[in-house]
C-alpha cells in the first residue's frame, strides 16, 4: 500500500479550521479525555483502540484535524484514514501539550501537560507523571502505552 | 558414454534440480520487518525475533521499520508489529520466542 505523507498543521492552524467548521478528532483514550479535553464545538472523541472498529463514524464530507496528547497517536490515525479513504484529514502536531501551552481552551486539568516529569523516561525524554504506564509519550511519539 | 557416466551425469542433474527448488522454496530468505516507533516494547521484539534467527540458523534479513509513513503502509494502529514476507503475523504484541520460532520455521 502506497501512502501518501499526510499533512501537518500546527495548534493555532487548528483554532482557525475549527472555527471555520472542521472537526476535531481526539484519539485519546477516555481516561486522558476526562482528566483533560479540548475546548471546542466541533469535537468527537475515538480512542486510539477503538478506531479501527469506529473510525467509519467520521464523516467524508467535513475536513477532520486529528488530535491526541504529542501529535504521535493522531498522526498514525490521520494516515489510517488516508488509507480508508478519507480526502480530508489532517494531523494536528504536537497535540493537546502544546495546545495548553499557547493558551487555547481546555477543560479540566492542566497540569497534567505542564508538569514535567524529571525522572528518565526509555524515550530519553521527560515523561508526564500523570502518564508514567506510558514510556512513549514524549512529543511526537506515540503515546500509547501499546506502543 | 559408458552406462556408469551416464548415471553419474544424471544423479548430478537431478542434485542440481533438487538444490534449486530447495533455494526457490524452503531455504529462501526471510525478510522480516518490526515496525514501531521506538518504544520498548518495539525493542523487546526486535530482540527476540534476532535472537531466533540467531538459534534457528535462518537466513533471514530482519529490518526495524521507524518511519510512521512507512509503517502506515501496512494500515497498523498498534505497534510493534512483525511483518514475515510482507504478511503481518503479530500486531499490538510482543511475541514469545517460541511462536517466533513457529512462525519462521
Amino acid at each position: 500500500m502506497e501512502t501518501k505523507m499526510a499533512t501537518e498543521i500546527c495548534p493555532t492552524t487548528t483554532q482557525g479550521r475549527v472555527k471555520a467548521g472542521a472537526l476535531l478528532v481526539d484519539v485519546r483514550e477516555r481516561d486522558e479525555v476526562a482528566q483533560l479535553a479540548y475546548d471546542v464545538p466541533n469535537i468527537a472523541n475515538i480512542p486510539l483502540s477503538e478506531f479501527e472498529e469506529r473510525y467509519q463514524e467520521l464523516p467524508k464530507d467535513k475536513e477532520l484535524v486529528m488530535v491526541c496528547r504529542g501529535g504521535g497517536r493522531s498522526l498514525k490515525a490521520t494516515y489510517y484514514l488516508m488509507n480508508m479513504g478519507y480526502k480530508n484529514v489532517v494531523n494536528m502536531q504536537h497535540g493537546i501539550v502544546r495546545w495548553v501551552q499557547r493558551g487555547f481552551p481546555t477543560k479540566g486539568d492542566t497540569s497534567s501537560v505542564l508538569a514535567k516529569n524529571e525522572s528518565a523516561s526509555c524515550c530519553a525524554t521527560p515523561a508526564p507523571a500523570a502518564k508514567s504506564s506510558s514510556c512513549c509519550d514524549a512529543l511526537n511519539s506515540d503515546g500509547n502505552p501499546c506502543c | 558414454m559408458g552406462k556408469c557416466d551416464f548415471c553419474h551425469s544424471f544423479l548430478n542433474w537431478i542434485i542440481v534440480i533438487l538444490r534449486y527448488d530447495l533455494k526457490g522454496s524452503h531455504l529462501a530468505m526471510k525478510h522480516i520487518k518490526i515496525l514501531g516507533t521506538g518504544c520498548a516494547k518495539c525493542k523487546q521484539m526486535e530482540a527476540i525475533v534476532n535472537q531466533v534467527v540467531t538459534q534457528l540458523g535462518i537466513d533471514a534479513k530482519v529490518e526495524k521499520v521507524e518511519d510512521i509513513q512507512k509503517i502506515m503502509e501496512y494500515n497498523v494502529l498498534t505497534t510493534p508489529v512483525l511483518v514475515i514476507d510482507e504478511q503481518i503475523k503479530v500486531k499490538g504484541r510482543v511475541p514469545l520466542a517460541e511462536e517466533v520460532k513457529t512462525l519462521l520455521q
